[in-house]
């Protein structure tokens, strides 16, 4: 599938967000789920209310199932879609939905209580109300708040929620600590993300982008194409950036790394190249916003580390 | 009375006068020939009479104006035969014959019992009878071109238009056909307009003539007083012998002007 | 006639069989001899114990039959607009995407995909079906504007060029949007690659008014599609208004296309097949070849339906990807065909 289109998941739909227990953001949210300790029932989570543990979900977003396996509700689910590769768990379940192309009928076969999608391709909402299957939209997050929030919303509504509240905790000191152990360059370090070998990449407007500020990187993409987060670069403009970093989130589709990069016309003499610092990202785990988006940082930072040292 | 009358017509393409003031009476039952050159308007008179080009003056059938508005109107009054006709392959006798009856069958309607007898009527009269059900694919030029006239006859209109009816046709079907239309026009007193090539063939025919050259009508008349060496030597560039048969034909002999 | 009478009624069996059919094979649902039986229990004063339980009963009738009657109504309606234009263009390739419909909806469902971001889903009028359906009509209107101005009054072929450049225009316009908009580039091509399997009982009620209205004009029209036959000239000699049917058929068709293309999206190669299949089984007669695109197209479509959302299960296989599966041998057939025939 095209990296691009799964990076592009992450800067949309911000309204199904904002349609779900408010607008991302640790300001006000109407879930006070600190309340909820013991998970009873029923609980509600924007305008969805379970009256029940959901024992039958569908996971049509591989980022939710990520976090559903990582706050403990993995037993509970029962069919997850075909780019769901992680955890080993989901995978043996064997299931192959897709988010895509749902066949809603194959869908309500598995007699779901409960369905999460990232996005929806055209009615699969309304076609779930229909049937009076319970759907979750938890859509991409554009920020690492939303990520949070999105762990503790489907902590409350599978009956986790002191799970998730911990999960998500952990993941957000992980993450200030790990930005916190490096120093800003000064000037700012630059970099290139390059999402496909046809030299698409995103700006710090996007989820992704703003991963790179908090180390307080330079994006070169900034500002190349007024209105889209996703330019496509020409060789030119990233040859003659010549930024610090390249970081290659194509190394699965496009079997791109640093030996392909440094064959490219004209890019051998780049800093990036010849000071090593040509970093290969796991194309699944940097297109997501699960709990993996720790290990996508924890990349970052080590390659900060080593180039500032 | 007049059946079918010109009044200073003239068509135009591009802005170059095909026509040039065409005027004409003819009575009913009358068989006028437009001969001339490539080029010379015969064709443009004919389908300005059948309403496809436009045209400046009048056209009437007996003294009534044809109606810019009304094709139905027309296409009940003057019938056209095109020089190509275009033949869809997969239709059926029959219902290219139908065809014809177009001009009384109300839009969104079928066609009558009436109307189903019509074309019965005018298959049986050009001995298509039998190919009723046939495909047009099939069928040979000299079939297909009474078909032609058949559905222009299914029509039922005075005025019968014929733009060049026999040039794709051999000897033997160009006299059938002509002498078909002969045979009808006598029996329904049609009148008859055509445009020719073959001059022998006008003069037998046709009662009148009108030579044209180059939108105008420089001569008219009986065949033996249009049909002269000199007239045809001037307007067609060609150089012909004209030999007067006992019985009154006029035999138009191109020459042979380099030696053999 | 009589002949013809039976070649409807056999159409028209088809159909109902094909619907049966449709919404008996799913990938899930109760078994599959059960849904007639439940079906004969919903009728009035019959009473059957079909075994088959509410939840189950829930995805045939809200989920399967919306989709097999949308099914029906988008195969009569694009099967009977080819056969139209092609009478009016007296043209066999022609489809009733000619003269920029589907340029025009894809250009109009490229924008709201591509713009819509921040707005919600649930505004009154889903905007997605109205800006294709006003994209499909705008880029016909531009096309007869464009092809009418510069041709003779009665030249078919200015009007179909004048379709392929508006057509070119849209696309390149659509092309360039989707340039500075990858991250839509997946929804645009699902969509246009056709679908039924969003398809409600809202769906079915909101192209319908469009579809009877224009399938209606079409019907009144078949005789004189076929005085069309002997081309403008001797058509407007016969007493036709050769340009007044062109541009009613043209009108009529187009307003149903773009109605179906709205909520199905471009759905390709039913246009051409259809009325194609129908000429080979019962002869060009334009009085039989638009009834029965009619019936025809309908059980194409609803049978090609069926493969779409089984081939692939639990995916869905685009039903574009059916019907072009079916029309490529098609035309290959075709062709040998007229070439033997000659």
């Amino acid at each position: 599938m095209n990296k691009l289109t799964k990076a592009g998941l992450a800067g949309l739909f911000l309204s199904l967000t904002a349609v779900m227990a408010g607008c991302g953001g640790s300001s006000t949210s109407t879930t006070d789920t600190a309340a909820v300790t013991a998970d009873v029932y029923p609980v509600t989570v924007g305008d969805l209310t379970l009256t029940a543990q959901p024992i039958h979900i569908i996971s049509l977003s591989p980022s939710a199932t990520e976090m559903l396996y990582a706050i403990g509700a993995g037993s509970q689910v029962v069919a997850a879609d075909e780019y769901s590769n992680f955890p080993a768990e989901a995978v043996a379940l064997g299931t192959k939905l897709s988010g895509f192309e749902p066949n809603i009928e194959a869908i309500s076969g598995y007699s779901p209580d409960l369905v999460i999608i990232s996005y929806d391709p055209g009615s699969l909402v309304e076609q779930l109300k229909t049937l009076n299957i319970p759907v979750f939209v938890a859509g991409a997050a554009m920020s690492l708040e939303n990520v949070y929030e999105q762990i503790d919303q489907l902590g409350v509504l599978t009956g986790h929620s002191q799970t998730a509240k911990d999960v998500s905790k952990t993941l957000q000191t992980s993450i200030e600590d790990a930005v916190a152990s490096v120093k800003f360059a000064n000037p700012p370090l630059s970099y290139y993300y390059e999402l496909d070998n046809t030299y698409y990449s995103v700006t710090s407007n996007t989820f992704i982008g703003q991963i790179f500020n908090l180390f307080g990187m330079r994006n070169i993409a900034d500002n190349v194409e007024a209105g889209n987060d996703y330019p496509q670069l020409s060789a030119e403009v990233i040859v003659s950036s010549n930024p610090d970093f390249i970081f290659l989130a194509d190394t699965k589709c496009c079997a791109q790394d640093a030996t392909t990069v440094a064959a490219r016309d004209g890019w051998s003499g780049l800093k990036a190249v010849t000071a090593n610092h040509v970093v290969l990202l796991d194309d699944d785990i940097s297109s997501r916003w699960g709990p993996r988006v720790l290990d996508l940082i924890t990349s970052i930072r080590d390659a900060v580390a080593a180039a500032n040292s | 009375m007049t059946a079918l009358g010109f009044c200073d017509v003239r068509v135009s393409y591009n802005g170059v006068e095909a026509v040039q003031g065409f005027n004409d009476l003819l009575h009913s039952g009358e068989w006028l020939c437009l001969i001339g050159p490539n080029g010379a308007g015969k064709s443009s008179v004919l389908r300005a009479a059948a309403g496809l080009v436009p045209y400046t003056g009048s056209i009437a059938i007996d003294q009534t104006e044809i109606p810019a508005t009304s094709a139905r109107w027309r296409a009940q009054h003057i019938a056209y035969v095109p020089q190509s006709p275009l033949i869809p392959h997969d239709m059926n006798v029959h219902d290219y014959v139908l065809l014809g009856r177009n001009p009384y069958v109300g839009h969104f309607s079928s066609e009558t019992k009436q109307d189903r007898e019509v074309i019965h009527g005018v298959l049986e009269r050009l001995d298509l009878i039998d190919f009723s059900q046939r495909r047009l694919g099939t069928l040979s030029g000299g079939e297909l071109q009474r078909l032609v006239i058949a559905r222009a006859l299914a029509q039922e209109a005075p005025v019968l238009l014929l733009d060049e009816p026999t040039s794709a046709l051999d000897i033997g079907h160009q006299q059938q056909a002509l002498e078909l239309v002969d045979k009808l026009r006598r029996e329904q007193g049609l009148t008859v307009v055509s445009a020719m090539h073959d001059l022998t063939l006008a003069g037998m025919y046709a009662d009148r003539l009108v030579l044209m050259h180059q939108g105008a009508r420089v001569a008219e008349g009986s065949a033996k007083e249009v049909l002269q060496p000199n007239i045809l030597s001037e307007f067609y560039g060609v150089s012909a012998r004209v030999h007067h048969e006992d019985d009154g034909t006029v035999v138009v002999i191109p020459q042979r002007t380099s030696l053999r | 006639m009589n002949r013809n009478r039976n070649s409807f009624a056999l159409a028209g069996a088809l159909l109902f069989v094909a619907m049966i059919v449709g919404t008996m094979i799913g990938p899930a649902g109760p078994t599959w001899w059960r849904i007639p039986l439940e079906f004969a229990n919903r009728l009035p004063f019959i009473h059957v114990n079909s075994g088959v339980s509410k939840a189950d009963w829930n995805i045939v009738w809200l989920i399967r039959t919306p989709r097999v009657v949308l099914a029906a109504i988008v195969g009569s309606m694009l099967s009977v607009s080819g056969a139209s234009y092609q009478g009016v263009f007296r043209n066999p390739l022609v489809d009733p995407y000619l003269l920029g419909v589907a340029a025009g909806a894809g250009l109009g469902a490229t924008l709201v995909f591509a713009f819509q971001r921040g707005a919600t889903r649930n505004w009154i009028i889903d905007p997605l079906p109205l800006a294709a359906f006003i994209g499909a009509l705008v880029a016909v209107l531009v096309t007869y504007v464009v092809g009418t101005a510069f041709g003779t009054t009665r030249s078919s072929t200015t009007l179909i060029l004048a379709g392929v450049a508006v057509t070119s225009l849209a696309t390149s316009i659509q092309a360039f949007i989707l340039q500075r908009n990858t991250d839509v580039v997946r929804q645009v091509y699902s969509w246009i690659l056709g679908r039924l399997s969003s398809a409600t009982w809202g769906d079915v009620r909101l192209v319908l008014p469009y579809v009877v209205l224009s399938t209606g004009v079409l019907l009144m029209h078949r005789r004189l599609l076929d005085v069309l036959r002997v081309g403008d000239d001797e058509a407007s000699a016969l007493g036709t208004n050769v340009r007044r049917v062109r541009l009613i058929v043209v009108l009529a068709a187009t307003l149903g296309t773009s109605a179906v293309v709205a909520v199905s999206g471009l759905i390709g190669f039913v246009g051409i097949i259809v009325p194609h299949a129908v000429r080979l089984l019962a002869g060009a007669s334009y009085r039989v070849v638009i009834p029965l695109s009619i019936l025809l197209g309908a059980a194409f479509l609803v049978f090609a339906d069926i493969p779409s959302r089984v081939l692939a299960n639990p995916a869905e296989t685009p039903i574009g990807v059916v019907t072009a599966f079916f029309g490529a041998p098609f035309f290959l057939f075709l062709l040998r065909k007229r070439s033997n025939a000659r």
